[in-house]
């Protein structure tokens, strides 16, 4: 099913994320550093920017290339995955929206790993609801001049720049009158809040991003004035993709561990592996998870082939967010009292999982968008 | 029991350490309006020890009779001494009316009398009248937690009691020229009597924010754009009795300890008025604080959400604003 060159990667991918990052997870996820050693080798090996044009520094891979290299780092490590934000998310719009200026400076930065990027649209009181932020950018001359607050914004205290979502019309009703902009960390009137303390994805820093009259230039607006919410939404069906991705990286990665430690346990004089519980659990996980990798590859290959591609990836996206969850759950049962123990990986792989039917939009949301799909409007 | 052999509004004066409790003085302006509806006198009940002096700030305040019970064992207050001493005192002179203020005090000794003379008591009230038909008491008080108000009578038994709630009731203005009469308590009080010994009495300055039972609460946000602001919010909480909380906002600048922080991940307050300085209102903030009977909002941008929730809302610049509500309250409070 994949091509020579897509297996080569997964081999590639693979050895990086077993000989190089699954020997630090457990330590990740205890500090909450990312150690910067790990994080310039994979800026090395390219693996964070294998969908970014060659004409901009990157790999110039495709979708299922980047894809591939999601699924084997969530695999050992869930978080590692924020490493690659410049294939989703924080490249993404730049890709598909920016201007040549804003490519060359903004994502040539980030595939040479001079910058760290971050996408900021929740608030406070805008969750699910994008249409209800209230972050403002009125208009001064050459400059907008942004106020607001963002929060649980990925990279965000680590970021360098920031592609922003605000209201340009602050009278536009619902989605219109939102614009997108790409506002550096440096610059006056911008700062974050405290960093969270999560439940899980501890390699991932998180915070609020506050913005106090920051002057932005107007060569800085993303797209056009307007089109804020478009730009978001085509950022975040790319982005759920990868999100359904780590679901089943975290989903595989749980069932390896399970499959490990069965046949290891011995009760009743045998590996629990030779118990006919034990072997149907196997045998159910793993064809979940199977079905899990085919939406998600189908997902990405639609996007390759320049398809409509929306309503599939709001299903890879759902169905690998519960589907994570309920492998992670079945691998720890299997491992009994010592699954709840952090020495075990599958603790932290149970504690990360709960985040990917939850963040680029909760389950409840890719439901919606899944129905409009069928149903219409 | 013959009602008519019972007169006069007695109020409990309260003195702690040689001064009067100030619900005392709100209690005398109470009474006086109380004893003009049904044609009596105001008397203050004031026990201790060399006390004596007070009776004439009372006089001052409205009391028409002062009865000083001055003995030794009545120095600190004892649950076993005060409700002897009252207990006798309204058998013997026969009030019809007694109130104490709704202070630790007057909480610990009024439902103690009222057993022993076998009457009615109502307490913490905010309000009360005089029936104008039969001359009875009205006493209202709020129940379940200030949902409901009750009104309460006590029609066959004597005294009525009641302890009222401190800050409801006007005082008058202290007079010089009002006369009074002082009438000395005998005091059959012996050791014997007082099963409690007060060992120690401790004074503590309140240095450590309770924000559950502040009924007065300033927070700071985002928008005083730095910790020294706080010195500002700090000064109109201490004018109006109140204590300083803060947002998350604030609390994650690391500008104040999360002790002060208010919303869902901090505390959950219901004061009687709070102020939100510089305070956007993000729904995590409302949750720990929409329930406040009064809200005052302070903020720079007309469509903050805390408007949404505010009483009384303030567009501008929290540095002009709370300094001058920080001087009107100070000066309200000198009147």
């Amino acid at each position: 099913m994949f091509s020579k060159k897509h297996e080569m990667i997964r081999k590639l991918a693979r050895e990086f994320a077993e000989n190089e990052i699954a020997p630090l997870a457990a330590q990740i996820d205890g500090t909450g550093e990312y150690p910067e050693e790990l994080r310039r080798k994979i800026i090395d090996c390219g693996f964070h920017a294998i969908v970014i044009p060659r004409e901009y520094g990157g790999c110039g891979g495709d979708t299922v290339a980047a894809t591939i290299v999601t699924e084997e780092f969530t695999r050992v490590d869930a978080s590692a995955s924020t490493q690659l934000m410049p294939n989703s998310l924080s490249g993404g719009a730049l890709m598909m929206f920016g201007n040549e200026a804003q490519k060359q400076k903004y994502l040539r930065g980030m595939a040479e790993g001079k910058m760290i990027g971050a996408f900021a649209i929740t608030e406070p009181g805008a969750g699910s609801d994008t249409a209800a932020i209230t972050t403002t950018a009125e208009k001064d001359g050459d400059y907008y001049i942004l106020n607001g607050r963002k929060c649980f914004i990925t990279n965000g205290p680590c970021c360098d720049f920031v592609t922003v979502f605000a209201k340009t019309d602050v009278n536009a009703r619902g989605v219109k009158g939102i614009s997108a902009f790409i506002v550096e960390s440096a610059w006056e009137g911008f700062s974050t809040g405290a960093v969270e303390n999560k439940m899980g994805m501890h390699g991932s820093p998180t915070c609020d991003l506050i913005f106090e009259n920051v002057r932005v230039p107007k060569e800085n607006l993303l797209g056009g004035e307007g089109q804020g919410f478009k730009i978001c939404m085509a950022t975040l069906d790319s982005g759920r993709i990868t999100v359904a991705t780590q679901g089943l990286g975290i989903a595989q990665g749980a069932l390896d561990e399970a499959v490990k430690y069965v046949k290891e346990r011995v009760q009743f004089g045998k590996p629990i592996a030779k118990l006919q519980n034990t072997q149907f659990e196997i045998a159910d996980m793993a064809t979940r998870v199977e079905c899990g990798r085919q939406l998600v590859y189908n997902a990405a290959r639609l996007k390759d082939a320049g398809q409509p591609y929306s309503k599939n990836a709001a299903m890879a996206k759902y169905y690998c967010g519960d589907l994570c969850n309920n492998i992670a759950y079945r691998s720890l049962q299997l491992h009994g009292g010592y699954g709840y123990m952090k020495d075990y990986p599958i603790e932290r792989m149970f504690r990360d999982a709960r985040l990917v039917a939850i963040y680029e939009g909760t389950s409840e949301i890719q439901r919606v968008v899944i129905a409009n799909h069928i149903l219409g409007k | 029991m013959d009602l008519s052999q019972y007169r006069n509004v007695w109020v409990f004066a309260e003195q702690r350490q040689g001064v009067i409790t100030p619900v005392v003085k709100e209690l005398l302006g109470e009474g006086r309006k109380l004893a003009g509806e049904i044609g009596t006198d105001v008397c203050a009940v004031l026990l201790g020890k060399d006390i004596g002096y007070l009776a004439k700030e009372l006089i001052r305040f409205g009391a028409d009779k002062v009865y000083v019970a001055d003995h030794p064992l009545l120095e600190n207050y004892t649950t076993d001494a005060y409700t002897k001493v009252i207990t006798d005192a309204i058998h013997e002179y026969k009030p019809e009316i007694v109130l104490y203020g709704a202070t630790h005090i007057g909480r610990d000794l009024a439902p103690r009398i009222a057993a022993r003379v076998n009457t009615g008591l109502t307490a913490d009230c905010t309000k009360l009248d005089i029936d104008p038909e039969d001359k009875k008491i009205m006493q209202t008080r709020p129940a379940f937690g200030g949902n409901l108000m009750a009104t309460i009578v006590c029609p066959e038994h004597r005294p009525q009691m009641s302890t009222v709630r401190p800050g409801v009731m006007q005082k008058l203005e202290p007079d010089d020229s009002r006369q009074g009469q002082v009438v000395d308590v005998d005091v059959e009080l012996s050791e014997a009597d007082i099963r409690t010994k007060v060992l120690e009495i401790v004074k503590s300055a309140k240095e450590i924010v309770s924000l559950t039972d502040a009924d007065v609460i300033v927070s700071g946000g985002r928008g005083l754009g730095s910790p020294e602001g706080f010195a500002v919010i700090k000064k109109l909480a201490d004018v109006m009795g109140g204590v300083v909380g803060a947002s998350r906002a604030a609390v994650d600048a690391g500008w104040i300890d999360h002790s002060h922080q208010v919303g869902q991940t901090g505390t959950t307050v219901k004061p009687k008025i709070y102020v939100a300085c510089g305070i956007s209102g993000a729904i995590q903030h409302l949750a720990g604080m929409q329930s406040s009977d009064i809200i005052i909002a302070i903020n720079k941008n007309p469509r903050a959400p805390i408007f949404e929730v505010a009483d009384y809302g303030l567009v501008g610049d929290l540095y002009e604003i709370v300094p001058m509500m920080a001087e009107a309250f100070a000066n309200e409070k000198n009147i």
